[in-house]
């Protein structure tokens, strides 16, 4: 039945297959004011109806275009393209295994243990974000989603001068241009550009997410969107389970055609939870299997004797591998031991 | 189904009178008139005063009836249809020789392969690969509809450029290009959205077809599972529903057009601990052919291969 493939709600289809609209052609045929009086609904309602069929019957028709279909896009041309962005973690060694940064387009997904330094390397990002394109940076804004309240402005207000400071010394920059820059990169105007959204249930959080497309559309510039952490209202007091899947598995796709329409990344923060697995009990990211195909890549953060370190557990182009860092007064940076090899498993 | 009244657009035959005639024994649609006795019917007619232009318009409803349900075929029909496919169908190679002698020679036309496995086990990858390969080897088109932004073109041209053994090098690049050309990435966020591109991809099909062309070889989805996850279960069966005629879209493409479909799936927990594919007991008849592939832990970098359904 054609009409099943109409996004209209379940109530209006069950209305209109009882009435005998089964096909998308007898749906063209039939007049608002047909429709309305048939189904029992308003007029309004009968015509959105009838748009919805027209835009999928309109879709049907073939137009003799030369691309198989429309919104494809060739791999040669996206090839050509090239235009993933990356943002920098600050340290070197993990944008090596990253392949240069965090992506935009794609949506990582970051896990670890409590005190690894996800927050940090959440607030490092949305700093990070907004360097400007002459100096390696996307020279955007940030979105900072907080479902547990983690976030501190001081610690930001830290993170944001360490990058200044790393940035003016690592770019010898001139004194003249100096003066340019300092108003553009105080600190504090760093901070205004992070847009800050407390979250305190998992109804504000599907909310959010829905709101987020009519935010970033309003507000171009926004590069990066982290929520710090997508778990937290969604493992307790959450009986249940099949409904959290559904509503995740929603959210997973709602994230990944913002990152895709609006070219930005998508960092989302998780937390772990052990598995019975192969006789032993693991550590695994949290939220259950069918999360972890949500996201484009994972990046599971562990300590390792005293060092931290971050390991690429999915990605569809970059090799399995780890790399140590550091939490520093400003921020994340090279671990500073001796040993500065990356390991490839 | 239509209403009679907007058949007789098309087919004046079936004008007011004869609807006014059907009105009279309770049949106002085509599936009213499916479900009435035509035999009783007919009998009315022959007593009716303008009994001849009523039949006619029995039988034109009939003559529609019968064109738009497929042709029945009895065995020897369906032997010989096999036999002389056997030359003309094609397989495809998946790029890597052991998976390839896993499904005797590789992808085969007319079949819907499911890639089943738990997360970062290669679905993707083998996904990319046998995009790479069919472009390359088969030169057909590949349409890879990706719904988690997984679709990487550095992996393709990786896999694209290795084993090219041409001299020259604008001959190589002039390859590569057509190549890539092959493949067609197209992003579906929901499963509305994917219904529209099969559809879509339906027509277009139909209308090469009929020009004699045959482009698309390999239609990809990855991953399926996370489309149907958000509406499965639930409140009402609208979810399911929406994942069979999914399901059963593609075995018709499939099979009407010759294409090799390869969708991905993932875990979910089952019964013991023991992890089973999800998307449902219903879902298990719809593929042709199920591959679970996991990682193997011991051996660094291991992959293995096993089979569910042939």
């Amino acid at each position: 039945m054609e009409v099943m493939r109409l996004p209209i709600s379940v109530s209006q289809r069950k209305k209109l297959v009882s009435a005998g609209y089964t096909s998308l052609s007898a749906l063209s045929s039939a007049s608002p004011s047909d429709l309305a009086r048939d189904l029992e609904i308003s007029e309004v309602a009968a015509h959105e109806i009838l748009k919805v069929a027209s835009h999928g019957s309109r879709l049907d028709k073939s137009d003799g275009n030369k691309a198989i279909l429309t919104g494809a896009q060739n791999a040669w041309d996206m090839y050509k393209e090239d235009l993933h962005t990356r943002i920098t973690t600050s340290c070197t060694d993990l944008d090596n295994i990253l392949g240069g940064g965090i992506s935009c387009k794609e949506v990582t997904e970051i896990g670890g243990v409590p005190g690894i330094g996800k927050t940090q390397l959440g607030i490092q990002l949305a700093v990070n974000v907004q360097i400007p394109v002459q100096y390696g940076g996307l020279e955007g804004k940030a979105v900072y989603i907080d479902t547990e309240g983690s976030f501190m402005v001081e610690r930001a207000l830290q993170i944001a001068e360490g990058c200044v400071e790393d940035m003016m010394e690592n770019n010898n920059i001139r004194p003249r241009d100096l003066q340019v820059i300092q108003d553009k990169l105080q600190p504090k105007s760093l901070l205004a550009n992070i847009f800050y959204f407390r979250i305190c249930s998992y109804t504000e959080q599907i909310g959010v997410v829905n709101y987020l497309e009519k935010f970033v559309s309003e507000h171009k510039d926004v590069k990066i969107v982290v929520i710090d952490s997508i778990t937290f209202h969604f493992r307790q007091d959450f009986e249940d389970l099949a409904l959290r899947t559904r509503v995740l598995g929603g959210i997973a796709l709602k994230l990944m055609k913002l990152a895709h329409n609006f070219n930005l990344a998508v960092v989302l923060l998780n937390q772990v939870t052990t598995k019975y697995a192969e006789g032993s009990y693991q550590l695994t990211l949290a939220l259950g299997d069918t999360w972890a195909h949500a996201s484009t890549n994972r990046v599971i953060l562990y300590w390792n004797g005293n060092e931290r370190y971050a390991y690429i557990d999915k990605s569809p182009s970059l090799p399995s591998a780890s790399a140590p860092y550091s939490v520093t007064v400003k921020g994340i940076r090279n671990s500073a031991s001796n040993c500065k090899r990356i390991k490839l498993m | 189904m239509a209403p009679l009244k907007s058949l007789e657009r098309d087919y004046p035959i079936i004008d007011s009178e004869f609807q006014h005639f059907c009105a009279f024994h309770g049949i106002f649609t085509v599936e009213d008139f499916l479900i009435h006795d035509l035999n009783a019917l007919v009998m009315f007619v022959w007593k009716q005063p303008n009994s001849e232009r009523l039949k006619q318009g029995i039988d034109q409803i009939c003559f529609l009836l019968e064109s738009m349900h497929r042709p029945w075929l009895n065995g020897v029909a369906l032997l010989k249809d096999a036999q002389q496919n056997k030359q003309n169908k094609h397989v495809f190679s998946i790029g890597n020789e052991g998976i390839d002698s896993f499904l005797h020679d590789g992808l085969r036309e007319g079949r819907v392969i499911e890639l089943v496995g738990p997360s970062s086990s290669g679905k993707t990858q083998v996904c990319l690969r046998a995009a790479a390969s069919v472009a390359k080897l088969c030169e057909g088109g590949v349409v890879f509809l990706d719904t988690g932004n997984s679709f990487s073109v550095h992996r393709i041209a990786c896999f694209v450029s290795q084993n090219s053994n041409s001299t020259s090098i604008e001959g190589s690049h002039e390859t590569f290009e057509k190549v890539m050309s092959n493949i067609s990435c197209c992003r579906v966020y929901d499963i509305f959205g994917l219904l529209d591109v099969l559809h879509q991809l339906e027509c277009k099909l139909k209308c090469e077809m009929q020009a004699g062309d045959h482009l698309v070889r390999l239609l990809i989805i990855d991953s399926l599972s996370s489309l149907i996850t958000p509406i499965l279960g639930g409140g009402g069966p609208n979810g399911h529903a929406l994942m069979i005629s999914a399901g059963f879209l593609l075995k018709k493409l499939a099979h009407e057009y010759s294409l090799c479909v390869l969708v991905t799936n993932h875990m979910v927990g089952g019964e013991g601990g023991l992890p089973k594919p999800a998307l449902g007991e219903s879902w298990k008849g719809v593929p042709h052919v199920r591959l679970l592939l996991s990682r193997d832990h011991r051996a660094s970098n291991g992959y293995s291969f096993s089979m569910l359904k042939y």
